[in-house]
């Protein structure tokens, strides 16, 4: 790599590293009581449902022991974590009135730029609440709706009533109850009947503020034969003490409806990141999870889909890139509950620099689920001797007409391949690199041009100093 | 602690009980204590990957009362059955057959109880069993065994030695509402070679209470040894399994595994193959063909730690009626063990709308120096362009069936090294086939 090169690259870097000192207008103390969730309802002016269901998920939080089988959970200190901040009063409609500050870093993250390309809508997420966003007029006429989830409850309550929580209820895991208790933020989108929205809906989502957890709380409900692409990527500031960010999202994927949801998740290397994504899929109706993480210090996350109707599509792929310090326990899960259903499940991950991949998945046909035709693939690449890969795949088959294969392989950089590039002018590591991009490219291909961009800069620079 | 599986059969006395019916000395004794402690703070399944699929619903321990008297015949032998090195079987309470060839003896091969092996030669047996490494520690079953054996069995071939023809050890065991815990301890010398074949077979065809067979295969492999071992799992339809085996491989080992599973209610394996020295290889092959509401538990560790050690491990399965196999696997290569070839396959059929099968085949790796470290697995019906075939050369559809799935669990039938042995497992296998998908008609 040439000199101008690598600055080019640290200056990208820098790009994803910064601060802002913001005067919080409203935040919670320190800790989490029941009070503390009075509180954020109270000051989100929430229906009483709403707060019923926050505090049934506080209480299931409490009782619920923390999960033993992925390590490291144990130093999240609870009491340390600022529950709710809300950096402006109210939800911003036109870019101008955003609060100058808040605008410049979002300017530095790149969002206008993103939306004077091609955006169908932005949804700027900063710290916990939604304080930006502008959904094409087309959109609006056609009736689609993208706005953050306190807004929708406002606007929308019949719909965020019927399906808030049906997908992934607070009592699924502890932190799922965690997010159920004290969300704030997040995306709501619904499309109407047989609409087909043409371009990609994307949010940003930052944690700015040291000890800062973030809660959003995503629901996307997609009627009969609509079709949706919703993309989110993420960056955060680098800090020394631990942030957490426990999110969930909820897919509804009604009849012979097509949704994506794409995510490039890189939190600085301090966030534990722990996600619950769940996708309902109906009769005929097409989910794709696309899922990379190369950020945080811990992710969590196995985004899943349940094959609730006949002839409904899972396509789930996942990739991770495990540096220093981080353990990347991602994975997917496709749960098999009505016949003629299908699931492909891919996944890629990178471990590195002492850094540890997990694929954690679950594939289950569940009684009735005929004709099931499902199929996983894992495949691990380690760069050196002090890293880790795991693999922990779950296959539990209960359909005798069931067609399911699953293939995982680990191994490290072919140094066949590495001589040939060398051999056509390629520095070692440029060569790495190449080939690190090519393992992953089941995943680039899939998004985006921009984002495909970005995310072969942000490969590059995770394998910078990859080499000895 | 308290005991989770509520067993009213073991215990601290019951250990002390049993040391002292077989008049052990004090190293055996303590052997038994720590094992007993171990046994007591163990969860039964310490893996978290695999604590949601050990299913012991079927397993009725309360009307079971495991023998604590054992007895060795009056009549040892030297001509084993033909075609055999050896034979040792154990029916219900006692050892009622026990040979050994002239010339295997000569050589200093040892088939036979702890109780004799104590008096002949205890420094062998305390050199192969003390301190509990040829256990699982981690694995409350295996520590259940080691605390309260109600009868030890050794199998020692000497450095150098190459036997050609198998040492047959036969368990039968049925009688209801009894049951037997016992440690097999398998030691083959530096370059000396060996087959086993371990039967366990239906006693009596017992209803009423169940009846329970607990038992470990403990192997070390020297450098260069070679060991084929082959099982065929026959008990009744109401007898309860438990087995635990670990292999310890010197430099340049080599095992063989061939393990069928076709009767008892339940059982639950584990086995942990620890490849230790350098080019030290195993193979596996598992096959259970289950039907009825039987469960077979299969867990197998394969443990990298030498430098340039093989792993082939092939689990298969085939259920029927409400049968169901769970296939837990974990392939571990440690830092240290360059140039590893591991592979882990899991493949099942089902055959019926009720039957279920699990596969968890998992993978830790710290040495991304390897020659392949991969697994692979599939759930499947019959392939019916297969069963088209068949039918298009002359056979009957359900015959094109049975063949179909026969063949599929052949490969572990071809490892079994006594031809009558594997002719009687092929009509095990055969006799499996669900009757009412018989033909009616020739």
């Amino acid at each position: 790599m040439t000199l101008n090169q690598r600055q080019l690259v640290d200056n990208d870097r820098s790009r994803f590293d910064f601060k802002d000192e913001i005067v919080y207008l409203t935040e919670t103390k320190r800790g989490l009581t029941r009070a503390t969730v009075e509180e954020i309802s109270a000051l989100k002016a929430e229906p009483e449902w709403m707060l019923e269901f926050r505090l049934r998920a506080y209480e299931h939080f409490l009782k619920r022991p923390m999960p033993m089988w992925t390590d490291g959970l144990d130093r999240i200190d609870f009491d340390k974590i600022i529950y709710y901040r809300k950096p402006s009063e109210r939800e911003e409609k036109s870019w101008d009135d955003v609060p100058e500050q808040i605008k410049a870093t979002f300017e530095r993250l790149g969002i206008p730029e993103a939306e004077r390309q091609f955006l169908a809508g932005v949804g700027a997420q900063y710290d916990s609440e939604v304080v930006y966003h502008s959904v094409k007029e087309e959109l609006s006429k056609l009736g689609v709706v993208f706005m953050g989830t306190d807004q929708a409850l406002i606007e929308y309550p019949e719909i965020v009533k019927k399906y808030f929580g049906t997908v992934v209820p607070p009592e699924d895991n502890k932190f799922a109850a965690l997010n159920s208790a004290v969300w704030s933020g997040g995306s709501f989108v619904y499309v109407p009947k047989g609409v087909e929205v043409p371009l990609p809906l994307q949010a940003y989502f930052r944690i700015n503020g040291e000890n800062t957890g973030q809660f959003e709380r995503t629901l996307i409900v997609v009627d009969e034969g609509a079709k949706v692409h919703y993309i989110e990527g993420c960056t955060a500031p680098i800090y020394a003490t631990d942030s957490l960010h426990a999110a969930v999202v909820e897919v509804i994927a009604l009849p012979g409806s097509k949704v994506r949801y794409t995510t490039i998740q890189n939190w600085s290397n301090d966030v534990y990141n722990l996600v619950t994504k769940r996708a309902h899929a109906y009769e005929d109706s097409t989910v794709e999870w696309i899922d990379a993480n190369t950020g945080s210090r811990k992710t969590v996350k196995f985004p899943s889909i349940y094959l609730r109707g006949r002839g409904a599509t899972a396509d789930i792929i996942s990739v991770a890139v495990a540096g220093k310090g981080q353990h990347q326990d991602t994975g997917a899960k496709a749960i098999h509950l009505a016949p003629d259903t299908k699931s492909r499940i891919v996944s890629k991950s990178v471990s590195k620099d002492g850094g540890r991949a997990t694929y954690r998945g679950h594939l289950k046909v569940s009684p009735g689920a005929t004709n099931v035709v499902a199929s996983v693939r894992c495949d691990a690449l380690m760069l050196d001797d002090e890293s880790r890969s795991d693999t922990y795949p779950y296959i539990d088959i209960a359909e005798d007409d069931t067609s399911m294969s699953h293939e995982a392989t680990v191994g490290k950089i072919s140094q066949d391949q590495v001589f040939y590039l060398m051999s056509r002018g390629l520095s070692e590591n440029e060569a790495q690199n190449l080939i690190v991009q090519g393992f992953l490219e089941v995943f680039t291909k899939e998004l985006p041009m921009e984002y495909a961009i970005e995310f072969n800069r942000l490969v590059k620079l995770e394998m910078e100093g990859a080499l000895g | 602690m308290t005991d989770a599986l509520k067993l009213a059969f073991a215990g601290e006395e019951i250990a002390r009980h049993l040391a002292a019916t077989f008049e052990e000395p004090d190293w055996l004794l303590e052997e038994r204590l720590d094992a007993y402690r171990r046994y007591a703070e163990l969860p039964p399944e310490t893996n978290q990957l695999f604590t949601t699929y050990l299913d012991l619903r079927a397993a009725r321990f309360a009307e079971i009362e495991p023998y604590k008297v054992t007895g060795d015949t009056t009549d040892p032998s030297s001509r084993p059955p033909p075609g055999s090195e050896a034979l040792l079987h154990v029916e219900e309470d006692r050892i009622v057959a026990r040979a050994l060839s002239e010339e295997a003896r000569a050589a200093g091969v040892i088939v036979d109880t702890f109780a004799n092996v104590l008096r002949h030669s205890p420094e062998l047996l305390r050199s192969l069993i003390e301190g509990g490494a040829s256990l699982p520690e981690n694995d409350k079953f295996a520590q259940f065994a080691r605390a309260h054996a109600a009868i030890g069995v050794v199998v020692h071939v000497p450095g150098g030695v190459e036997l050609v023809r198998p040492i047959v050890l036969r368990w039968s065991i049925g009688a209801a509402g009894r049951g037997l815990t016992s440690r097999t301890v398998i030691s083959i010398g530096d370059n000396a070679s060996a087959s086993i074949l371990e039967e366990q077979l239906s006693s009596v065809a017992a209803d009423g209470p169940q009846s329970l067979w607990w038992g470990t295969s403990e192997v070390v492999l020297g450098d260069g040894a070679r060991l084929s071992f082959a099982a065929e799992q026959d008990f009744g339809p109401n007898t309860l399994m438990f087995v635990n085996r670990q292999a310890t491989l010197g430099r340049d080992a080599q095992l063989q595994w061939a393990l069928a599973s076709v009767g008892s209610q339940l059982q639950r394996s584990r086995i942990d193959n620890r490849l230790v020295g350098r080019g030290a290889s195993v193979q596996q092959a598992e096959i259970g063909f289950g039907g009825g509401s039987q469960l077979f538990d299969l867990t197998s560790y394969t443990r990298h730690v030498g430098q340039d050690t093989t792993g082939d491990l092939l689990s298969k399965g085939v259920f029927t009626d409400r049968a169901r196999g769970f296939f837990k696997g974990m392939i571990d290569i440690e830092r240290s063990a360059r140039g590893t070839d591991s592979f882990l396959g899991e493949f099942a059929m089902l055959l019926s709308k009720k039957a279920r099968s699990v596969a968890v085949p998992s993978l830790e790796i710290d040495q991304p120096d390897v020659r392949r470290a991969a697994h692979s697995s599939s759930v499947g019906p019959i392939d019916e362009t297969q069963v088209f075939y068949l039918m298009s050369r002359g056979l009957p559809q359900d015959l094109a069936r049975k063949y179909i799935v026969l063949g599929f669990l052949e490969p572990v039938v071809a490892r079994i090294p006594l031809p009558e042995a594997q002719d009687r497992l092929r009509q095990l296998l055969d006799a499996k086939w669900p009757r009412t998908a018989e033909p009616t008609a020739a």
